[in-house]
Protein backbone atom coordinates (compact mmCIF):
# COMPACT_ATOMS: atom_id res chain seq x y z
CA UNK A 1 0.00 0.00 0.00
CA UNK A 2 1.48 3.26 -0.95
CA UNK A 3 1.92 5.97 2.15
CA UNK A 4 -0.85 7.88 0.74
CA UNK A 5 -3.18 4.90 0.60
CA UNK A 6 -2.14 4.29 4.07
CA UNK A 7 -2.85 8.26 5.16
CA UNK A 8 -6.81 7.99 3.33
CA UNK A 9 -7.29 4.49 5.03
CA UNK A 10 -6.19 5.84 8.52
CA UNK A 11 -7.82 9.25 8.02
CA UNK A 12 -11.06 7.34 7.66
CA UNK A 13 -10.82 5.14 10.53
CA UNK A 14 -9.85 7.77 12.35
CA UNK A 15 -12.63 10.24 11.71
CA UNK A 16 -15.36 6.68 12.00
CA UNK A 17 -14.15 5.00 14.99
CA UNK A 18 -11.94 6.87 16.71
CA UNK A 19 -13.34 10.12 17.65
CA UNK A 20 -10.80 12.40 15.59
CA UNK A 21 -13.22 15.47 14.22
CA UNK A 22 -10.91 16.38 11.93
CA UNK A 23 -7.82 15.48 10.00
CA UNK A 24 -5.52 18.22 9.06
CA UNK A 25 -3.25 17.47 6.12
CA UNK A 26 -2.88 18.41 2.41
CA UNK A 27 -4.70 18.29 -0.53
CA UNK A 28 -3.94 19.07 -4.54
CA UNK A 29 -3.45 23.28 -5.16
CA UNK A 30 -5.33 24.18 -7.81
CA UNK A 31 -1.94 25.07 -9.54
CA UNK A 32 -0.26 22.21 -10.85
CA UNK A 33 2.93 21.62 -8.63
CA UNK A 34 0.92 23.21 -5.30
CA UNK A 35 -0.67 21.46 -2.46
CA UNK A 36 -2.72 23.57 0.16
CA UNK A 37 -3.80 22.59 3.71
CA UNK A 38 -7.17 20.15 4.24
CA UNK A 39 -9.27 20.14 6.82
CA UNK A 40 -11.13 17.01 6.40
CA UNK A 41 -14.21 16.44 8.83
CA UNK A 42 -15.91 13.59 6.47
CA UNK A 43 -14.45 10.17 6.55
CA UNK A 44 -15.72 10.15 2.52
CA UNK A 45 -13.49 13.25 1.86
CA UNK A 46 -10.44 11.56 3.63
CA UNK A 47 -9.66 10.46 -0.69
CA UNK A 48 -8.68 14.14 -1.23
CA UNK A 49 -5.66 13.97 0.98
CA UNK A 50 -1.91 13.68 -0.59
CA UNK A 51 1.52 14.36 0.70
CA UNK A 52 5.16 14.54 -1.20
CA UNK A 53 7.40 17.08 -1.93
CA UNK A 54 4.68 20.00 -2.59
CA UNK A 55 3.25 20.02 0.98
CA UNK A 56 5.14 22.52 2.36
CA UNK A 57 2.76 24.62 4.70
CA UNK A 58 3.63 23.90 8.48
CA UNK A 59 0.01 22.71 9.63
CA UNK A 60 0.86 22.99 13.30
CA UNK A 61 -0.11 26.68 12.51
CA UNK A 62 -3.90 25.43 12.18
CA UNK A 63 -3.64 23.55 15.72
CA UNK A 64 -4.52 26.66 18.05
CA UNK A 65 -7.35 27.75 15.85
CA UNK A 66 -8.71 24.65 15.28
CA UNK A 67 -8.54 22.62 18.80
CA UNK A 68 -11.29 23.89 20.34
CA UNK A 69 -13.46 21.64 18.41
CA UNK A 70 -12.36 18.38 19.91
CA UNK A 71 -9.65 15.52 19.25
CA UNK A 72 -7.44 17.14 16.00
CA UNK A 73 -5.44 14.48 13.86
CA UNK A 74 -2.40 16.14 11.88
CA UNK A 75 -0.17 15.30 8.98
CA UNK A 76 3.05 16.21 10.38
CA UNK A 77 7.27 15.96 8.50
CA UNK A 78 9.43 16.56 10.94
CA UNK A 79 9.36 20.17 10.92
CA UNK A 80 5.38 20.45 11.45
CA UNK A 81 6.11 18.18 14.48
CA UNK A 82 8.71 20.02 16.25
CA UNK A 83 5.74 23.02 15.83
CA UNK A 84 3.55 20.91 17.79
CA UNK A 85 6.16 20.25 20.06
CA UNK A 86 6.89 23.98 20.58
CA UNK A 87 2.82 24.45 20.80
CA UNK A 88 2.94 21.94 23.74
CA UNK A 89 5.27 23.32 25.09
CA UNK A 90 3.94 26.73 25.55
CA UNK A 91 0.26 24.95 26.34
CA UNK A 92 -1.15 26.24 23.57
CA UNK A 93 -2.97 22.26 22.49
CA UNK A 94 -3.45 19.32 24.82
CA UNK A 95 -1.62 16.45 23.69
CA UNK A 96 -4.61 14.15 24.59
CA UNK A 97 -6.59 16.34 22.18
CA UNK A 98 -3.93 15.08 19.41
CA UNK A 99 -3.47 12.71 17.10
CA UNK A 100 0.15 12.86 15.25
CA UNK A 101 0.04 11.18 12.04
CA UNK A 102 4.13 11.01 11.45
CA UNK A 103 5.26 11.22 7.56
CA UNK A 104 9.54 11.64 6.61
CA UNK A 105 9.73 14.45 4.44
CA UNK A 106 12.55 14.05 1.46
CA UNK A 107 12.50 18.42 1.44
CA UNK A 108 9.90 20.44 0.22
CA UNK A 109 9.95 21.76 -3.42
CA UNK A 110 9.44 25.14 -4.59
CA UNK A 111 9.01 25.31 -8.53
CA UNK A 112 10.95 22.14 -8.95
CA UNK A 113 13.81 23.23 -6.16
CA UNK A 114 14.74 22.51 -2.78
CA UNK A 115 13.47 24.87 -0.61
CA UNK A 116 15.95 27.01 1.53
CA UNK A 117 14.93 26.02 4.61
CA UNK A 118 14.94 22.49 3.47
CA UNK A 119 18.81 22.69 2.79
CA UNK A 120 19.78 22.82 6.74
CA UNK A 121 16.95 20.37 7.83
CA UNK A 122 18.17 18.02 10.23
CA UNK A 123 14.96 16.35 11.40
CA UNK A 124 13.22 15.08 8.19
CA UNK A 125 11.42 12.79 10.23
CA UNK A 126 9.13 13.73 12.86
CA UNK A 127 10.65 14.28 16.49
CA UNK A 128 7.09 12.99 18.19
CA UNK A 129 4.39 11.02 16.73
CA UNK A 130 1.62 8.49 17.47
CA UNK A 131 1.96 6.74 14.81
CA UNK A 132 4.25 6.21 11.50
CA UNK A 133 2.15 6.85 7.74
CA UNK A 134 5.13 5.30 5.81
CA UNK A 135 8.47 4.47 6.59
CA UNK A 136 10.93 6.67 7.84
CA UNK A 137 13.21 8.33 5.02
CA UNK A 138 17.28 8.69 5.58
CA UNK A 139 19.57 11.43 7.37
CA UNK A 140 20.77 14.23 5.33
CA UNK A 141 23.60 15.81 5.13
CA UNK A 142 22.59 19.29 5.64
CA UNK A 143 24.08 22.36 3.72
CA UNK A 144 26.77 24.69 4.82
CA UNK A 145 25.17 27.65 6.76
CA UNK A 146 24.08 29.93 4.32
CA UNK A 147 23.78 32.63 7.13
CA UNK A 148 28.17 32.24 6.93
CA UNK A 149 28.66 34.24 3.78
CA UNK A 150 26.34 36.98 5.46
CA UNK A 151 27.92 37.45 8.81
CA UNK A 152 31.72 37.77 6.88
CA UNK A 153 30.26 41.45 6.02
CA UNK A 154 31.15 44.60 8.16
CA UNK A 155 28.42 46.05 10.15
CA UNK A 156 27.51 48.32 8.03
CA UNK A 157 27.24 46.20 4.84
CA UNK A 158 24.59 43.71 6.88
CA UNK A 159 22.73 47.07 7.66
CA UNK A 160 22.81 47.96 4.20
CA UNK A 161 22.16 44.17 3.14
CA UNK A 162 18.75 43.87 5.84
CA UNK A 163 17.38 47.12 5.19
CA UNK A 164 17.58 46.56 1.12
CA UNK A 165 15.69 43.21 2.28
CA UNK A 166 13.03 44.33 4.65
CA UNK A 167 12.42 48.03 2.39
CA UNK A 168 10.45 45.63 0.40
CA UNK A 169 8.28 44.37 3.12
CA UNK A 170 4.25 45.23 2.47
CA UNK A 171 3.08 44.94 6.19
CA UNK A 172 1.05 41.99 4.43
CA UNK A 173 1.95 39.78 7.67
CA UNK A 174 1.43 36.83 5.34
CA UNK A 175 5.14 35.86 7.90
CA UNK A 176 2.53 36.15 10.92
CA UNK A 177 -0.47 34.00 9.52
CA UNK A 178 1.83 30.81 8.28
CA UNK A 179 4.10 31.07 11.51
CA UNK A 180 2.99 28.19 13.91
CA UNK A 181 4.42 30.36 16.68
CA UNK A 182 2.10 33.56 16.18
CA UNK A 183 -0.92 32.67 18.23
CA UNK A 184 -1.34 35.64 20.23
CA UNK A 185 -5.12 36.86 20.52
CA UNK A 186 -3.08 40.43 19.45
CA UNK A 187 -0.34 40.46 17.65
CA UNK A 188 2.06 43.52 18.64
CA UNK A 189 1.56 45.06 15.22
CA UNK A 190 -1.70 45.35 15.38
CA UNK A 191 -2.14 46.82 19.11
CA UNK A 192 -3.20 50.28 18.56
CA UNK A 193 -3.31 51.37 21.82
CA UNK A 194 -0.36 51.57 22.45
CA UNK A 195 0.42 51.25 19.19
CA UNK A 196 3.64 49.82 19.41
CA UNK A 197 4.87 49.22 15.36
CA UNK A 198 4.54 52.39 13.39
CA UNK A 199 2.44 51.10 10.23
CA UNK A 200 3.88 52.38 8.00
CA UNK A 201 5.99 50.37 5.24
CA UNK A 202 9.40 53.15 5.75
CA UNK A 203 12.78 51.31 6.28
CA UNK A 204 13.03 52.23 9.75
CA UNK A 205 9.29 50.92 10.93
CA UNK A 206 10.13 47.87 8.47
CA UNK A 207 12.88 46.89 10.71
CA UNK A 208 11.33 47.34 13.87
CA UNK A 209 9.08 44.96 12.62
CA UNK A 210 11.40 42.17 11.65
CA UNK A 211 13.57 42.39 14.48
CA UNK A 212 11.02 42.09 16.70
CA UNK A 213 9.52 39.30 14.98
CA UNK A 214 13.20 37.56 15.22
CA UNK A 215 12.86 38.78 19.16
CA UNK A 216 9.76 36.50 19.59
CA UNK A 217 11.20 33.37 17.36
CA UNK A 218 14.47 33.44 19.70
CA UNK A 219 14.46 29.58 21.56
CA UNK A 220 11.00 28.90 19.54
CA UNK A 221 11.30 29.13 15.80
CA UNK A 222 11.91 25.60 14.71
CA UNK A 223 13.62 26.99 11.38
CA UNK A 224 10.51 25.10 8.83
CA UNK A 225 10.84 28.20 6.58
CA UNK A 226 7.19 29.09 6.33
CA UNK A 227 7.34 32.65 6.73
CA UNK A 228 10.17 32.71 3.93
CA UNK A 229 8.01 30.45 1.55
CA UNK A 230 5.20 32.77 2.67
CA UNK A 231 6.38 36.04 1.66
CA UNK A 232 4.77 37.46 -1.40
CA UNK A 233 8.06 39.60 -1.81
CA UNK A 234 10.41 37.05 -1.40
CA UNK A 235 12.14 38.55 1.78
CA UNK A 236 14.34 35.78 3.48
CA UNK A 237 12.83 36.34 6.68
CA UNK A 238 14.64 33.08 7.92
CA UNK A 239 17.85 35.06 8.14
CA UNK A 240 16.65 36.42 11.13
CA UNK A 241 15.43 33.42 12.39
CA UNK A 242 18.64 31.42 11.87
CA UNK A 243 20.53 33.95 13.65
CA UNK A 244 18.39 33.60 16.82
CA UNK A 245 18.03 30.06 16.69
CA UNK A 246 21.71 29.92 16.47
CA UNK A 247 22.58 32.45 19.14
CA UNK A 248 19.78 30.67 21.79
CA UNK A 249 22.05 27.44 21.00
CA UNK A 250 25.55 28.44 21.45
CA UNK A 251 24.40 30.87 24.41
CA UNK A 252 21.68 28.61 26.28
CA UNK A 253 22.70 25.27 24.07
CA UNK A 254 18.77 25.07 23.67
CA UNK A 255 17.01 23.92 20.62
CA UNK A 256 13.82 24.45 19.60
CA UNK A 257 10.79 21.81 19.18
CA UNK A 258 12.96 18.94 20.84
CA UNK A 259 11.86 18.43 23.54
CA UNK A 260 7.98 18.88 25.44
CA UNK A 261 8.97 18.74 28.98
CA UNK A 262 11.63 21.90 28.82
CA UNK A 263 10.70 25.52 29.43
CA UNK A 264 11.42 27.94 25.73
CA UNK A 265 15.00 28.96 26.44
CA UNK A 266 13.36 32.75 26.92
CA UNK A 267 11.27 31.45 29.49
CA UNK A 268 14.12 30.05 31.60
CA UNK A 269 17.14 30.73 32.83
CA UNK A 270 20.27 29.25 34.52
CA UNK A 271 22.09 31.66 37.16
CA UNK A 272 25.51 30.80 35.24
CA UNK A 273 24.37 32.31 31.70
CA UNK A 274 27.71 33.80 30.56
CA UNK A 275 27.25 37.41 30.79
CA UNK A 276 29.98 39.04 29.21
CA UNK A 277 27.97 42.39 27.51
CA UNK A 278 26.56 43.81 30.46
CA UNK A 279 29.09 45.77 32.55
CA UNK B 1 21.82 66.61 20.22
CA UNK B 2 25.13 68.92 19.06
CA UNK B 3 25.92 71.91 21.61
CA UNK B 4 28.03 74.20 20.94
CA UNK B 5 29.22 72.28 18.23
CA UNK B 6 30.30 68.88 20.21
CA UNK B 7 28.01 66.43 19.99
CA UNK B 8 26.21 65.07 23.23
CA UNK B 9 24.21 62.03 23.02
CA UNK B 10 20.91 61.87 24.44
CA UNK B 11 20.90 58.38 26.10
CA UNK B 12 17.19 56.58 27.58
CA UNK B 13 18.17 54.58 30.43
CA UNK B 14 15.71 51.84 32.03
CA UNK B 15 16.58 51.47 35.44
CA UNK B 16 15.52 48.71 37.54
CA UNK B 17 13.08 50.30 40.39
CA UNK B 18 14.68 48.60 43.54
CA UNK B 19 18.53 48.67 42.47
CA UNK B 20 19.45 50.99 39.53
CA UNK B 21 17.21 53.66 40.61
CA UNK B 22 18.25 53.77 43.71
CA UNK B 23 21.70 53.84 42.90
CA UNK B 24 21.31 56.54 40.81
CA UNK B 25 19.61 58.04 43.39
CA UNK B 26 22.59 57.89 46.00
CA UNK B 27 24.65 58.88 43.16
CA UNK B 28 22.82 62.20 42.92
CA UNK B 29 22.57 62.41 46.92
CA UNK B 30 26.15 62.00 47.59
CA UNK B 31 26.83 64.81 44.73
CA UNK B 32 28.47 62.39 42.45
CA UNK B 33 29.15 63.70 38.82
CA UNK B 34 28.47 62.64 36.20
CA UNK B 35 27.19 63.59 32.40
CA UNK B 36 23.87 64.72 31.79
CA UNK B 37 23.40 62.70 29.10
CA UNK B 38 20.91 60.06 30.19
CA UNK B 39 16.90 59.84 30.56
CA UNK B 40 15.64 58.23 33.30
CA UNK B 41 12.73 55.98 32.88
CA UNK B 42 12.01 53.86 36.39
CA UNK B 43 10.42 51.06 35.77
CA UNK B 44 9.68 47.78 38.18
CA UNK B 45 12.15 45.56 36.90
CA UNK B 46 14.56 44.89 34.32
CA UNK B 47 12.21 41.83 33.49
CA UNK B 48 9.90 44.20 32.69
CA UNK B 49 12.29 46.01 29.59
CA UNK B 50 10.25 44.40 26.84
CA UNK B 51 13.23 44.52 23.73
CA UNK B 52 10.93 46.63 21.94
CA UNK B 53 11.21 49.47 24.38
CA UNK B 54 14.51 49.42 23.77
CA UNK B 55 14.60 49.39 19.69
CA UNK B 56 11.60 52.03 20.22
CA UNK B 57 14.10 54.40 22.08
CA UNK B 58 16.69 54.37 18.95
CA UNK B 59 13.60 54.64 16.99
CA UNK B 60 12.26 58.42 18.63
CA UNK B 61 15.99 59.71 18.32
CA UNK B 62 17.67 58.04 21.23
CA UNK B 63 21.72 57.69 20.54
CA UNK B 64 22.03 55.03 22.72
CA UNK B 65 20.23 53.48 25.44
CA UNK B 66 21.04 52.08 29.29
CA UNK B 67 19.39 49.04 30.85
CA UNK B 68 20.56 48.48 34.08
CA UNK B 69 18.88 46.39 37.03
CA UNK B 70 19.77 44.70 40.10
CA UNK B 71 23.00 42.02 39.98
CA UNK B 72 22.14 38.53 39.77
CA UNK B 73 20.48 36.97 42.37
CA UNK B 74 19.55 40.23 43.64
CA UNK B 75 16.75 40.68 41.93
CA UNK B 76 13.74 41.84 44.00
CA UNK B 77 11.39 39.51 42.19
CA UNK B 78 13.99 36.87 42.26
CA UNK B 79 14.27 35.90 38.86
CA UNK B 80 13.37 38.97 36.74
CA UNK B 81 16.87 39.66 36.01
CA UNK B 82 17.86 36.44 34.83
CA UNK B 83 15.65 35.90 32.43
CA UNK B 84 15.65 39.52 31.40
CA UNK B 85 19.31 38.43 31.02
CA UNK B 86 18.81 36.03 28.35
CA UNK B 87 16.37 38.42 26.53
CA UNK B 88 19.27 41.07 26.52
CA UNK B 89 21.56 38.30 25.23
CA UNK B 90 19.88 37.54 21.98
CA UNK B 91 19.07 41.24 21.29
CA UNK B 92 22.36 42.48 22.10
CA UNK B 93 23.65 39.73 19.73
CA UNK B 94 20.70 40.39 16.67
CA UNK B 95 21.60 44.31 16.85
CA UNK B 96 25.40 43.51 16.09
CA UNK B 97 23.68 41.14 13.78
CA UNK B 98 21.78 43.92 11.92
CA UNK B 99 24.74 46.04 11.36
CA UNK B 100 23.79 48.34 14.45
CA UNK B 101 26.39 49.14 16.50
CA UNK B 102 27.29 47.45 19.70
CA UNK B 103 28.28 50.49 22.10
CA UNK B 104 24.32 51.80 21.26
CA UNK B 105 22.90 49.49 23.68
CA UNK B 106 24.70 48.98 27.47
CA UNK B 107 23.59 47.04 29.72
CA UNK B 108 24.42 47.07 32.98
CA UNK B 109 23.67 45.79 36.94
CA UNK B 110 24.00 48.19 39.63
CA UNK B 111 23.27 48.07 43.03
CA UNK B 112 21.40 50.91 45.57
CA UNK B 113 24.78 51.00 47.28
CA UNK B 114 26.70 51.90 44.06
CA UNK B 115 26.04 55.22 43.67
CA UNK B 116 29.54 55.73 42.16
CA UNK B 117 29.42 52.63 40.03
CA UNK B 118 26.13 54.54 38.57
CA UNK B 119 28.27 57.32 38.05
CA UNK B 120 30.93 55.62 36.34
CA UNK B 121 28.57 53.51 34.09
CA UNK B 122 26.90 56.18 33.08
CA UNK B 123 30.35 58.11 32.05
CA UNK B 124 31.25 55.15 30.37
CA UNK B 125 28.05 54.41 28.46
CA UNK B 126 28.18 58.42 27.18
CA UNK B 127 32.02 58.30 26.01
CA UNK B 128 31.22 54.74 24.27
CA UNK B 129 28.27 56.75 22.77
CA UNK B 130 29.57 60.16 22.21
CA UNK B 131 32.26 58.31 19.86
CA UNK B 132 29.95 56.67 17.76
CA UNK B 133 28.22 60.04 16.88
CA UNK B 134 24.24 60.59 16.41
CA UNK B 135 22.27 57.60 16.01
CA UNK B 136 21.36 57.34 12.51
CA UNK B 137 20.36 53.91 11.73
CA UNK B 138 17.04 52.67 13.08
CA UNK B 139 16.33 56.53 13.43
CA UNK B 140 12.21 57.39 11.76
CA UNK B 141 12.95 60.57 9.86
CA UNK B 142 10.15 62.20 10.61
CA UNK B 143 10.77 62.23 14.76
CA UNK B 144 14.31 63.70 13.99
Amino acid sequence: MSREDQLRRRAKELLTKEGVVMVIGYRAGKRPGTATPAFVTRPEDADVLVFDDRCGTNLAAYLPRVKHRGKIAIVAKGCDSRSVVALLKEKQVDRGGLVILGVGCDGVKEQGRLSDSCTTCIHPNPVICDEMIGEKVAERTPAPDPLDDFERLSPDERWQALMTDVSRCIRCYACRQVCPNCYCPTCFVDASSPQWVGKTTAGSDNMMFHLMRAMHMAGRCVECGSCSRGCPMGIDLMKFNRRVAKVVKERFGAVAGLNPEELPALAAFDPSDKQEFIR
Amino acid sequence: MTAGGEFSPKIVAFLCNWCSYAGADLAGISRIQYPPSIRVIRVPCSGRVDPFYILKALQSGADGVLISGCHPGDCHYLTGNYVARRRFAVLNDLLGFAGIDPGRVSFSWVSAAEGERFAEVVREVTEKVRLLGPNRKLLKEEVA
